[in-house]
């Protein structure tokens, strides 16, 4: 599976956005642009992500760059993996 | 539709009563669920909430629940620790002592209102640990106990909470980070954190706890242990849980009995959320 599907997956999960989840593409905004993704929620996701991918995020890496679009954070996802 | 509602709210027995109990330092608020008239009390549970945010986002499940066990004949107390919910206190006055004293004084209330019937402590997420820590201190007075999606390191937990001021600042335009944060907490400064006024002394002792630490003290108490798993798949533990789990001593300490089942980490959401096949698994516990 894509990166980019496996943080779909997690960005519906974790945020409730049921179907909406799928219909998202790279280009999607997120932080900013969604209601449901508050701050409680950025934390959520990360926390997600980390379990679901085996990362580890640090602090100074939560910006606004990371979470502005699906896609900005499928490409941060991916540099982690590398890493 | 009002039949239905009623059905979903399980309130075919009396309405809860709210109380205000004698806490160590202030008065204290609890909702007081008791069994439908005409049925023997079974037990009781109190009910410990988890850590700030997530309290106020699981009330609705924690009196969901309450009301279902109550039609199913057992007495329930949900509590509001002390600094939190209509409790007397601020949160910055909170300290895990005085939340582990007030929950015995709860306890005891509890014995002493309802004689006779023993009282399971039920905790979600730090609740755990909170019911976890009591049991420990006195594990002949607690033999059973709940908990519901448990958290297994305070340090973790506090880290994972920083970063709620890290990403509203990230939302600002500004940037924090969490071993700043840290340090300022150890300088002894109280943080604002997502709203809640967090005092060095409660992060302290929250980030000394450890499940793994507390479980071998439990020898003999039946513990259920209920998580949730969003993934599609067949429910399943977290991995974090299994490798506790699985690194306990296979004799002495509690009596575990472990189950996930799908559903959705309501205390995490902003919409108010139910996790329905937990309250189903959770009446099933008791049933």
């Amino acid at each position: 599976m894509a990166v980019i599907d496996d943080v779909k997956q997690v960005l519906g999960e974790t945020l409730q956005l049921g179907a909406r989840a799928d219909g998202f593409s790279a280009d999607t905004p997120l932080f900013g642009a969604i209601a449901e993704f508050d701050s409680m929620a950025v934390v959520t996701v990360v926390t997600a992500l980390e379990e679901r991918f085996d990362i580890f995020v640090e602090d100074d890496e939560i910006e606004a760059e990371v979470f502005a679009t699906v896609g900005s954070l499928a490409d941060f996802v991916s540099q982690k993996l590398k890493a | 539709m009002t039949a239905a509602l009623r059905q979903d709210e399980g309130s075919d027995g009396p309405p809860p009563q709210p109380i205000f109990l004698a806490g160590a330092a202030g008065p204290l608020f609890c909702l007081h669920f008791v069994p439908t008239p005409g049925k023997t009390p079974r037990g009781a549970l109190l009910y410990l909430p988890p850590f700030a945010e997530e309290a106020n986002r699981s009330r609705r499940m924690a009196v969901l629940q309450a009301r279902r066990l109550a039609a199913q004949g057992w007495v329930v107390l949900l509590l509001d620790p002390f600094g939190t919910g209509d409790s007397a206190g601020s949160f910055h006055e909170a300290r895990w002592e005085l939340w582990l004293e007030d929950a015995e004084r709860a306890a005891t209330w509890l014995a002493t209102t309802w004689p006779e019937i023993s009282v399971t402590l039920w905790g979600l997420r730090l609740g755990a640990l909170l019911a976890a820590n009591l049991a420990a201190r006195d594990s002949d007075r607690f033999s059973r106990l709940l908990f519901w999606q448990p958290l297994l390191r305070g340090d973790q937990f506090i880290t994972q909470f920083l970063r709620l001021r890290v990403a509203a600042a990230m939302a600002a335009g500004e940037k924090e980070s969490g071993q700043e944060l840290r340090a300022r907490l150890e300088a002894g400064e109280i943080l604002e954190v997502a709203g809640y006024e967090l005092a060095p002394g409660l992060v302290t002792a929250v980030s000394g706890l450890r499940l793994e630490a507390l479980l071998p003290a439990l020898q003999g108490c039946a513990i259920d242990w209920l998580e949730l798993s969003t993934a599609g798949s067949e429910p399943a533990l977290a991995p974090s849980s299994r490798r506790l789990l699985d690194s306990l001593p296979a004799s002495g300490g509690p009596r575990l009995t472990c189950l996930a089942v799908s559903g959705e980490p309501f205390w995490t959401i902003q919409e108010i959320t139910l996790a329905p096949k937990l309250l189903d698994a959770t009446d099933a516990v008791f049933a």
